[in-house]
């Protein structure tokens, strides 16, 4: 398999005559863990978007670990596991139903989805609520079944769009330990989220988006020099702070 | 072709599963109304009617509401299934899912085609309790209750990508379906129409789909089963093909 997890040059998104993401460049090693950060709006759920085939790019190119996810999207997806921002799940279904479908989805056999399922279950403290319908969890525990659905196919690059968001300390802490371990086990995993003390301990590169373009990228260690914490570096790089 | 059989299979199970979640409003509702039409039109007001076409009222007008079921039931599966999953935004499953834009079709078809059948059949059981309900020519039946929900699958596949809110969703039916499945031949022989009703009830489509439901069942038609053929196949093709383009370039469901 190639180097590079992710690969994207020239990427353009265009809403009508909206510029949503203008021409952003970027690529990600295999195996490692990415922070993908910017302000509400500025393009990083819109290039995600791209990425897992929820939006068409309307230029520039996409690679999955070097393969193109416009022209051959089928196989791209099987490689990305996404748990996106917001709950887009069938809210009637109970969370080993939501599993069942979506491994069923990626190909995976019945007899081989049972452990698996057993297994993220177990993983995300979901077992006694197995059986319950989307809509009766709390707004932790469905972000918990978002993850568990994100990687129940296994994937080799894992995106997480604002995982923590909502989620108790004591959960955000679990989910920590878990991303380190699963990027300890070979995954590369872009993670974007509003809480810049976490992409500061989890991520070894990171990349920022303001108005649709990348406006710094680099080693984590470049955005954290002198004594700077991650998030004054943020503010001062989107102009969010005089 | 490298189809992914696993995914089809359990999205096909999605779709026949939701169906059985609102069985009340899916099978139930349908047979219900199946029942209160049999009983009136073809028990109470058809015991006042001589023959007509040469067969007895009840079982010229059972075809036609069987024929009316599996349209409406068809196409509403599929239509309010898409069209929920766009409003809830769980289509985006099925998009970053390794499927191709055919898979996906065929999926949301044979969910339609599934409930179809499945209404289809309750119905052709409680006729049972009331008449014959002879079955003539048993694979032009199964060709026609099985193309014919095709066609309204598909074309209910074409309304879930389209409506943007529930009365858009139910404008097909109300001021499509339901007219045309009524002036197609449900309640009356096309000779009974004077001469210029005629010609347009020739124009339209259901009376021809109707009309091969009737025959295969008590042996009569009143139309042209070529053009009743050539109807059933160009929809296919056409609905077929409109559909998979506009899965293709993500007609509202890819931003």
């Amino acid at each position: 398999m190639p180097d590079l997890a992710l690969e994207i040059i020239d990427l353009i998104k265009m809403y009508g005559s909206t510029p949503a993401v203008r021409g952003v460049s970027f690529s990600i090693k295999r195996g490692e863990f990415f922070g993908f950060l910017g302000p509400n709006g500025a393009g990083k759920t819109t290039t995600i978007n791209c990425i897992t085939g929820i939006a068409t790019p309307s230029e520039g190119t996409v690679r999955v670990f070097g393969i193109d996810a416009v022209t051959n999207y089928r196989e791209t997806r099987r490689l990305v596991g996404l748990s996106p921002q917001e709950f887009n799940v069938d809210i009637f279904a109970t969370t080993r139903e939501i599993l069942h479908y979506i491994a069923g989805f990626y190909g995976i056999r019945k007899r081989d989805r049972e452990p698996k399922i057993e297994e993220l279950l177990k993983r995300f403290e979901l077992t006694s609520h197995a059986e319950k319908q989307f809509r009766a969890l709390s707004g932790g525990l469905k972000r918990r079944v978002m993850l568990a659905r994100a990687m129940v196919h296994d994937p080799d690059l894992l995106i997480l769009d604002e995982p923590t968001a909502g989620v108790d300390v004591q959960l955000r802490h679990d989910l920590w330990r878990f991303l380190r371990e699963i990027n300890a086990e070979g995954k590369t995993i872009l993670l974007t989220s509003h809480y810049l003390e976490e992409v500061e301990m989890l991520c070894g590169r990171i990349a920022i988006i303001h108005d649709g373009k990348i406006i710094a990228i680099g080693d984590k260690s470049a955005f954290i020099s002198g004594g700077k914490k991650l998030e004054q570096r943020f503010l001062e790089l989107t102009g969010s702070e005089q | 072709m490298n189809v992914n059989w696993i995914g089809l299979g359990t999205f096909v199970l999605k779709e026949i599963n939701r169906m059985f979640r609102v069985v009340l409003q899916t099978l139930i509702s349908p047979w219900i109304s199946a029942v209160l039409y049999i009983l009136i039109f073809g028990k109470v007001i058809g015991s006042r009617i001589d023959l007509i076409a040469g067969v007895k009222y009840i079982d010229f007008v059972l075809p036609g509401i069987l024929m009316m079921n599996i349209i409406s039931s068809s196409f509403t599966q599929v239509s309010s299934s898409l069209y929920f999953q766009r409003f809830a935004r769980h289509i985006e499953e099925i998009l970053v899912a390794p499927f191709s834009y055919l898979e996906m079709i065929v999926a949301y078809v044979v969910g339609g085609v599934v409930r179809g059948l499945i209404v289809g059949l309750g119905v052709y059981i409680i006729a049972i309790f009331f008449t014959e309900a002879s079955i003539e020519h048993f694979w032009i039946f199964l060709f026609y209750a099985f193309s014919v929900s095709m066609v309204f699958s598909l074309l209910g596949l074409l309304v879930g990508l389209w409506a943007d809110g529930f009365e858009q969703l139910n404008v097909l039916n109300i001021f499509v379906i339901l007219p045309l499945s009524f002036l197609g031949g449900v309640f009356n022989s096309i000779y009974m129409l004077p001469e210029g009703a005629q010609t347009f009830a020739r124009l339209n489509p259901f009376f021809y789909f109707i009309d091969g439901l009737r025959y295969s069942m008590v042996g009569i038609s009143e139309a042209n089963t070529i053009i009743g053929l050539f109807i059933i196949f160009i929809s296919i093709a056409g609905l077929g093909a409109l559909g998979w383009y506009l899965f293709k370039i993500g007609y509202k469901i890819r931003s």
